[in-house]
């Protein structure tokens, strides 16, 4: 009886493993005949996925090569698993930042093609090398060269300035000019208050990185920011570091105090809320907000505004974060080199001219800027004023915290600096019981610095 | 003898499908859980380092894992607490009382229980809103001046949780115990009544312990179904905010796992799966009664 027991179930697994193994033998035979087919999986964002469906189209009419597309909302979900399985898409379209982290796990282990070469390589069906299209900078930068060699391993995808988003209609209506140093910022902040207005708000602690990074360049400028996000001995003991302190500590007493009761996932929108009411002045955001807020009830005569980041001092720079997308090739991928063609692709005229004529869901135009030159001369409306913020006498920011091979209990970079902002704003923690922990933190962070 | 020999076979083979299923889909994983808690990996990484029991040690030192171990035991305790007593109360009014409109009530109690977690949160998001929020509204209306709680804030962020779990929860346990409490002979009742006894000593020397072999079973549900469900109501009401104020054990160990910290994750499930094994047992083990019956 036992026997016979044991024997069933040896037959069932021996089974199931079969089954599972002739998928693998079926692509296999598949792939040595048909012509090439890529797995591309992009992020779903507030572009929408039409995007994507054209440019791939576009691409295999270019190259023959064939694109099995994934475009979902929640990306790491549908890719998650096979992946864990062993199984990769050959381009991944997945920017760092986002809640579950998954462009970052791969950049901690390391698991990323180099595509340092991409950007020799001549664009699909032109005649310019990659390099020749990209911005300057963009291929520069810690988000894009994570290890420091010099070799990119991601490779930038459409760019939004972020900065502070206002109500202009508001600012008009009251007499009042856009603060350009933060001590005009405390001023017009009292001013407010008399009035009922908050100074300040912020939709989740999230949005403070890209706040956090333009203040310190604005602060040190280069240097300064350079030795700050690789955690460099001694540097929150600096001058400059008290300051970016001070200037976040002293607008946690701005913010409007129901910020941090909606600083989550859910209600963040309410927050947002807060500034189309006329409830509060400003809040880090980037360009998508107004598609985002579109149908979003607000305050009569409401227009919306943005400014980079106030100087510390009268004349000194104002500085606006170039946010932007990264799309990159894990080193598993069974295709590499067409991987590679479709990435240069994505600097291509045609594709550039697609993601820029992007509609979301509700079929309103959100533009994708892609990080090329002389892109963003086209765009309209809104987005060619947030878009020209550089050339109003922002300088750029760009980069982002280097990163660190995990430990346990340490917590992620937004963890240590940025969400305690929450607990300044609700007074559960001093300002500096906040840098003491940034000390500690960022010391084992430094440890563990990869690059 | 040969009858009997088909008869067993036939059994095997019945029971060889959701034998091997079980052990592939529950066996199998839990086992897993185990083994990768002893190694250092990333969710998404081929490879991985054998750490032995680094990441228990780790566990111990790690601030955020005991507050989110802290949250946990408070709203299995208070959660329970508060849900059983008005669980049994309303269960007790509701068999034993002749209430106008008793089917409406057992309707209502019960519907918070098929609705999913996020159309609660939602729910619960206009009801906790700073500004003209369902509970602000009300507390205005009897202070005579505008009250503005940040229910999801900071110090408010755990009872704000804990009141919409037992508003989840209560529906399921009333049902639970309505439909041991109606088997309940009818002629105990009288008898007490010819005795003298009132209908507060009936409930606490009657029905109380003719039920008592449900509440056991309810017990250990509470436990498991809290530790769950407090994972879905963080996930879908705060994101674990603000600053990590709501935490709990299931969703620092899902955080963790976006950290890059597979085999730190790990060892958090193993510490929640021996939490909830060690209660269960111990709470079955102090409630222990002779069964009574009827």
């Amino acid at each position: 009886m036992k026997k016979a027991l044991s024997f069933v179930l040896a037959a069932v697994m021996a089974l199931s493993l079969v089954a599972c193994g002739s998928k693998g033998g079926d692509t296999g035979t598949t792939d040595s005949k048909d012509p090439v087919t890529i797995q591309v999986a992009a992020l779903e964002s507030a572009y929408g996925a039409d995007v994507w469906k054209e440019v791939t189209d576009a691409f295999t009419a270019q190259t023959g090569i064939k694109v099995d597309l994934i475009c979902d909302k929640n990306l790491e979900d549908v890719i998650g698993a096979s992946m864990q399985g062993g199984e990769y898409p050959d381009v991944v379209h997945l920017a760092t930042g986002r809640e579950a982290g998954l462009t970052e796990q791969f950049i901690k282990d390391k698991n990323l093609t180099d595509l340092t070469d991409v950007l020799s390589m001549t664009v699909p069906g032109e005649s310019k090398k990659v390099s020749e299209k990209i911005a300057g900078g963009f291929t520069e930068t810690s988000l894009t060269n994570p290890y420091g060699d010099g070799k990119t391993y991601l490779s930038p995808m459409f760019y939004s300035p972020c900065g502070l988003f206002y109500n202009a209609g508001l600012f008009e209506e009251k007499g009042w000019t856009v603060p350009t140093t933060w001590d005009e910022m405390w001023e017009l902040g009292d001013k407010a208050k008399a009035e009922g207005i908050a100074l300040f708000t912020y939709p989740t602690t999230g949005y403070f990185d890209a706040f956090l990074y333009a203040l310190m360049y604005s602060v040190g400028g280069a240097e300064f920011f350079d030795k700050a996000t690789h955690y460099t001995d001694g540097v929150w003991d600096t001058p400059e570091a008290k300051t970016c302190f001070d200037i976040i500590a002293k607008l946690a007493t701005y913010t409007n105090s129901i910020t941090p009761a909606q600083a989550n996932d859910n209600d963040f929108t309410q927050n947002q809320q807060l500034v189309l009411d006329n409830k509060a002045l400003f809040m880090p955001n980037g360009t998508w907000i107004v598609g985002e807020m579109a149908d979003a009830p607000r305050a009569d005569g409401f227009k919306w505004g943005m400014t980079a980041l106030p100087a510390v001092e009268k004349g000194g720079d104002s500085y606006s974060y170039t946010w932007f997308e990264q799309a990159w090739v894990p080193s598993g991928a069974a295709h590499v080199d067409e991987a590679k063609q479709f990435v240069a692709f994505l600097y291509s005229d045609k594709a550039c001219e697609i993601f820029a004529n992007a509609k979301n869901a509700e079929g309103q135009a959100t533009p994708a800027v892609q990080p090329v030159l002389g892109v963003s001369k086209d765009l309209t409306g809104d987005n060619q004023m947030f878009y020209s913020i550089y050339d109003n006498g922002a300088k750029a920011a760009m980069g982002n915290f280097a990163s660190y091979t995990a430990v346990a209990g340490l917590g992620t970079v937004r963890e240590v600096f940025l969400d305690p902002v929450n607990s300044l704003v609700n007074g559960t923690l001093t300002e500096d019981q906040w840098i003491a922990n940034i000390k500690t933190a960022s010391a084992q962070m430094l440890a563990n610095i990869q690059g | 003898m040969k009858n009997h020999k088909g008869y067993g076979r036939f059994v095997i083979l019945c029971l060889t499908p959701a034998v091997v299923l079980f052990f592939i889909f529950m066996i199998l994983p839990t086992l897993n859980v185990f083994r990768m808690s002893l190694f250092q990996r990333g969710a998404y990484s081929p490879t991985e380092t054998f750490v032995g029991l680094d990441n228990f040690k780790a566990l111990f030192q790690d601030a955020s894992f005991i507050r989110s171990m802290q949250n946990t035991i408070l709203l299995i305790v208070v959660v329970t607490l508060i849900t059983f007593a008005l669980a049994l109360l309303f269960a007790g009014i509701l068999t034993r009382e002749k209430l106008r409109g008793q089917n409406f009530f057992r309707v209502v109690f019960y519907i918070p229980n098929i609705l999913s977690v996020v159309v609660i949160a939602g729910i619960f998001s206009a009801i906790y809103k700073p500004e003209n929020g369902l509970f602000n509204s009300i507390l205005s209306l009897f202070a005579g001046h505008t009250v503005q709680v940040l229910w999801k804030d900071a110090p408010m962020v755990m009872t704000s949780l804990i009141i919409a779990m037992i508003w989840q929860a209560i529906g399921y346990y009333m049902v639970m115990y309505m439909a041991s409490m109606s088997s309940v002979p009818q002629s105990l009742y009288e008898s007490a009544n010819l005795d003298g006894a009132g209908r507060i000593a009936q409930f606490f020397k009657i029905t109380l312990p003719l039920i008592w072999t449900n509440i056991r079973t309810t017990l250990t549900f509470f436990i498991i179904s809290t530790i769950n469900m407090a994972f879905l109501f963080v996930k879908a009401m705060t994101s674990g905010g603000p600053n990590g104020a709501s935490e709990v054990a299931l969703s620092y160990m899902y955080g963790q796992k976006d950290a890059g910290l597979y085999g730190y994750s790990m060892a958090i499930g193993v510490m929640i799966f021996l939490f909830s094994f060690l209660l269960s047992a111990a709470v079955n083990k102090v409630t222990k009664r002779e069964p009574l019956e009827f």
